[in-house]
């Protein structure tokens, strides 16, 4: 007895590191699925929908989808930078709590805060009618009836992306060294020259950082630009596959996203590594700040303060205004419950996947795993169109292939995969596996592998170990990772909208229905629900940066 | 006036206060054009604040500073530190990581013509033996390299004043000795007068032409670093330049004193009446193994160090000196050898004060 207990402990102990090695091969190869699927298409034959895209309107959305980029990260910059600027140099009354207020936007999804905006300045609305009535000019009004329109796609996106520059400008401004500053004044330069050949440059690779994540943001959203109406190439994949029924010219278009998306990835890397060589100086900056009162105190609030009344406050307000008031509620719990349910079901599964993985990096480092661990990282760089697209062709292809089989046996055809939730969950778990193994892991490197070893010598097996030191240390990034890719989840568009079952609805698919029949107001109960839940890790990112 | 027409740097009566606490008292220091000087003294000891009043980061609370005949500061005046024409070396080096070495060594040229920058970068690059790394970023180099591109950096616009502020702490021990040396053939090639701010011993030696010891916010001796280590005006300067203990002694008369040792006759008369209690301060190259002498002592620890020992010898009294021998003198610990001391120049601290 005493043999087969130590021959099955054996086999135990060989199991554990190949199920931890399998299952991250598992999920490398879940992620590379769409991506490959989406790129085989480049090989394939072009379909003639595809050459009348080509011909017509590829240019269009490409040329949409950069001038947009381009606006985006002029507007990131324009409210991010001085926000943070103000934040990072000057002490004045208030600054604490607007310097996390400034995160508030972060909750709205872009699309959200365009149907508030849209609904509040229409013709017939508030804003308009107040307008008229004080008789203002025509060149004044012109713009605010035409949100709807590339410019104002622009602005929303601006409003809510804008806290990545905000964010990472302002840790750049603080990490300077007080030192850098000082040895400028020492070698004859104005506080004027030491800010424009010192500071600023200093803080670009962080500010460009800030701005590339934004325009990534940017060419992934769908619903902002098919709201307003601007045929960009995540609208035009959709209006490929959905209404010419073009597959294939729907998969090209999403390489050539890819294209752009690979782009900005190996910048965004690039901006990184100089934030890295630029930010290990010693010597913080926070004596040399400025201390403002008066007249200079308010107007560095007032400056701070637009873009959280614009980002945040006004939209808020709006959005209980209708919700209480005016909105038409249909089964709001149910919505609330399908969506919930969801997310909260895949963020679980998704933790615990980026678990695994972590575990397996920790227990048998080696560069296969890297190398998998770093193609799990591009998840969150492929935009949900595209992710939806590499999940819809070859599960419609495996369900075209079982009914095929099963026809023999007499059984319907039906939609196996394609069209379920599986399907879903699977395109979020391709999504945001790398947001839950970024939370994870760091979690889970803070744990020095002196403690573990300690704890085995001290007499505890690898399982206790993980009980008993590892999970009570790990508690708060593991929820940080549920909860980060909760939202995320939450917020999530054209995925769920391409993927979900037939009927089925979430809080975002639903605002977004509402919305495209015009029934903006109908749609703020939903929006409200993503927006709050949305706050939950703004308020997390704060208390994290507070700590540092 | 006639004062500051000599001297490049002049201190007068400078106290300084951090807050409420009071950092420098009533320092009194100045440096003669071309001369390189050093503030060394234990962490704490307010020589870094005394820098940084100098470079203008600190007000002062009273007294001046002059450079070159030119008030610096003084309460109410303060010239703002990039009109000072003194230039800084950091402790942490501080090069502008996303300039280039050029770009570093070219920052503070920006009024020069353009041919003439271009000419002194060159001639900088050269002195500091990076002729070919002009085009790198300061990560691409090594430690002791972006040190020296610092120097260059501080140097370029020709200060009147250079400041160095501990810039070799952050470097290992073996480069650090190195590296002082070559700053001090750097500047002094360039001729500009230098102030060095270090707590270790050595570098100070490596470095300066005179060293000003700094204990508590004074300075307590400034000479050369010969002087300082045969001569220290007091024993917190004894010590704090270099290894030595204390033993008793008695003044027989104006010129000798009885040590455990023997008697020791000094080289000049001793400011002390026959019969005082006095402590002698003597250093380990003071005290010479020699087989021959009368006076004995037990060996109670050795450090070989390649080219001599340092032993540890304990006197009949108990008292443990520090002792020099030839590398070949290789005895066992406990066994009695023969000592007998070497000075020229008795260091004799009145008993009354022990400062240790």
């Amino acid at each position: 007895m005493a043999i087969a207990d130590t021959e099955s402990q054996r086999r135990w102990r060989n199991f554990r590191p190949n199920g931890l090695l399998i299952a991250t091969l598992g999920a490398a190869l879940c992620v590379a699925l769409p991506l490959c699927v989406v790129l085989s298409f480049l090989l394939t034959a072009n379909s003639d929908v595809w050459a009348h895209l080509v011909d017509t309107l590829l240019l269009r959305y490409t040329s949409n989808t950069v001038v947009l980029s381009l606006l985006v990260a002029i507007g990131v910059c324009a409210i991010g930078v001085p926000a943070a600027w103000i934040i990072a140099f000057y002490r004045f009354p208030g600054r604490t709590i607007l310097s996390w207020l400034l995160l508030l936007p972060m909750a709205y999804p872009a699309y959200i805060l365009a149907y508030t905006y849209t609904g509040v300045l229409e013709y017939a609305g508030p804003v308009l009618t107040w307008m008229r009535a004080v008789g203002s000019p025509d060149w004044l009004m012109y713009p605010i009836l035409h949100i709807r329109s590339l410019p104002g796609a622009a602005l929303m996106l601006s409003l809510v992306l804008y806290p990545y520059v905000y964010l990472l400008a302002r840790a750049a401004f603080l990490e300077q060294s007080a030192n850098l500053m000082e040895a400028g004044y020492t070698l004859g330069q104005s506080r004027l020259s030491v800010l424009r050949r010192i500071v600023i440059p200093m803080a670009r690779p962080a500010i460009a950082a800030g701005a590339l994540l934004a325009i990534m943001e940017t060419v992934a959203d769908f619903g902002t630009v098919q709201f307003f109406g601007v045929q960009t190439l995540t609208t035009g994949i959709m209006r490929t596959y959905y209404g010419f029924g073009d597959t294939p010219g729907a998969a090209q278009l999403s390489s050539v996203l890819l294209g752009f998306v690979a782009i900005l990835v190996i910048l965004e890397k690039n901006s990184r590594n100089r934030v890295r060589y630029y930010s290990d100086q010693t010597r913080r900056l926070d004596h040399a700040a400025q201390h403002l009162d008066g007249i200079a105190a308010r107007v560095a609030q007032g400056l701070c303060l637009i873009p959280v009344v614009f980002g945040f406050l006004i939209p808020t307000l709006l959005l209980i205004n209708w919700t209480v008031f005016d909105a038409q509620i249909q089964s709001l719990w149910e919505l609330a419950w399908n969506s919930f349910a969801l997310a909260g079901g895949a963020s679980l599964l998704i933790v615990a996947v980026a678990l695994l993985i972590a575990y397996a990096n920790r227990l048998f480092p080696s560069r296969g795993l890297t190398h998998m661990t770093t193609l799990i990282g591009l998840g969150y760089a492929l935009p949900g169109v595209v992710v939806a697209i590499g999940v819809l062709i070859p599960f419609g292809a495996f369900d075209a292939w079982l009914s095929h089989q099963l026809k023999a046996w007499g059984v319907a055809p039906q939609l196996w995969l394609s069209g379920t939730v599986f399907a879903v969950v699977f395109a979020y778990l391709v999504r945001f596996l790398a947001v839950a193994n970024g939370n994870v892991v760091s979690g889970l490197s803070r744990i020095r592998p002196s403690l573990d070893q300690s704890g085995r010598l001290l007499g505890l097996s690898q399982g206790r170990v993980l009980t008993q030191i590892h999970i009570p240390l790990m508690q708060s990034s593991v929820l940080t990772a549920v909860l980060v890719c909760f939202v995320d989840i939450l917020k999530e568009l054209p995925a769920t909208l391409i993927l979900r079952p037939f009927d089925f609805n979430t809080l975002a698919v639903r605002a977004y229905e509402l919305a495209g029949q015009e029934r903006l107001i109908d749609a703020a109960p939903a929006s409200l629900c993503i927006v709050l839940v949305g706050l939950l890790p703004v308020i997390l990112l704060n208390r994290s940066i507070g700590k540092l | 006036m006639t004062e500051q027409a000599t001297e490049a740097l002049m201190i007068r009566d400078l106290t300084l206060d951090y807050g409420d606490n009071r950092v420098v008292h009533d320092v009194n220091l100045a440096l003669r054009p071309q001369e390189l000087g050093c503030l060394l003294g234990p962490s704490g000891c307010g020589k870094s604040t005394l820098l940084r009043s100098i470079a203008g980061f600190q007000p002062l609370t009273s007294g001046e500073i002059w450079l070159d005949s030119h008030l610096l500061a003084s309460p109410g005046v303060s010239v703002p530190p990039e009109h000072r024409g003194v230039g800084m070396v950091f402790q942490d080096i501080a090069l502008f990581p996303h300039l280039t070495v050029d770009e570093n060594i070219g920052f503070g040229l920006t009024d020069w013509p353009e041919a003439q920058a271009k000419q002194r970068i060159r001639e900088l690059l050269d002195l500091i033996g990076l002729g070919a790394m002009g085009a790198r970023y300061p990560h691409e180099l090594s430690g002791g390299q972006q040190q020296r591109v610092a120097l260059a950096r501080a140097m370029g616009p020709k200060p009147s004043l250079l400041l160095l502020d501990e810039p070799f702490s952050g470097l290992d021990t073996e480069l650090r000795g190195r590296l002082a040396s070559e700053v001090r053939t750097i500047l002094k090639s360039d001729g500009i007068c230098s102030l060095l701010v270090t707590h270790d011993q050595r570098e100070a030696f490596d470095f300066a032409d005179r060293i000003a010891v700094m204990h508590d916010g004074h300075i307590c001796q400034m000479d050369t670093p010969y002087t300082l280590y045969h001569e220290p005006e007091n024993a917190f300067v004894a010590h704090f330049v270099g290894p030595g203990e204390m033993v008793d002694a008695r003044v027989i008369d104006e010129r000798s004193v009885a040590s455990p040792l023997g008697q020791l006759t000094n080289d000049r008369p001793l400011p002390f009446e026959p019969g005082t209690s006095v402590k002698l301060f003597l250093r380990p190259d003071d005290l010479i193994h020699d087989d021959d002498s009368d006076y004995h002592a037990t060996l109670v620890g050795k450090h070989f160090r390649g080219a001599h020992h340092l032993y540890e010898v304990s006197l009949d009294n108990g008292v443990v000196l520090g002792c020099f021998a030839p590398s070949h003198h290789n005895h066992a610990i406990g066994e009695s050898i023969g000592v007998r001391l070497d000075v020229e120049h008795l260091v004799v601290f009145p008993t009354t004060p022990s400062v240790a």
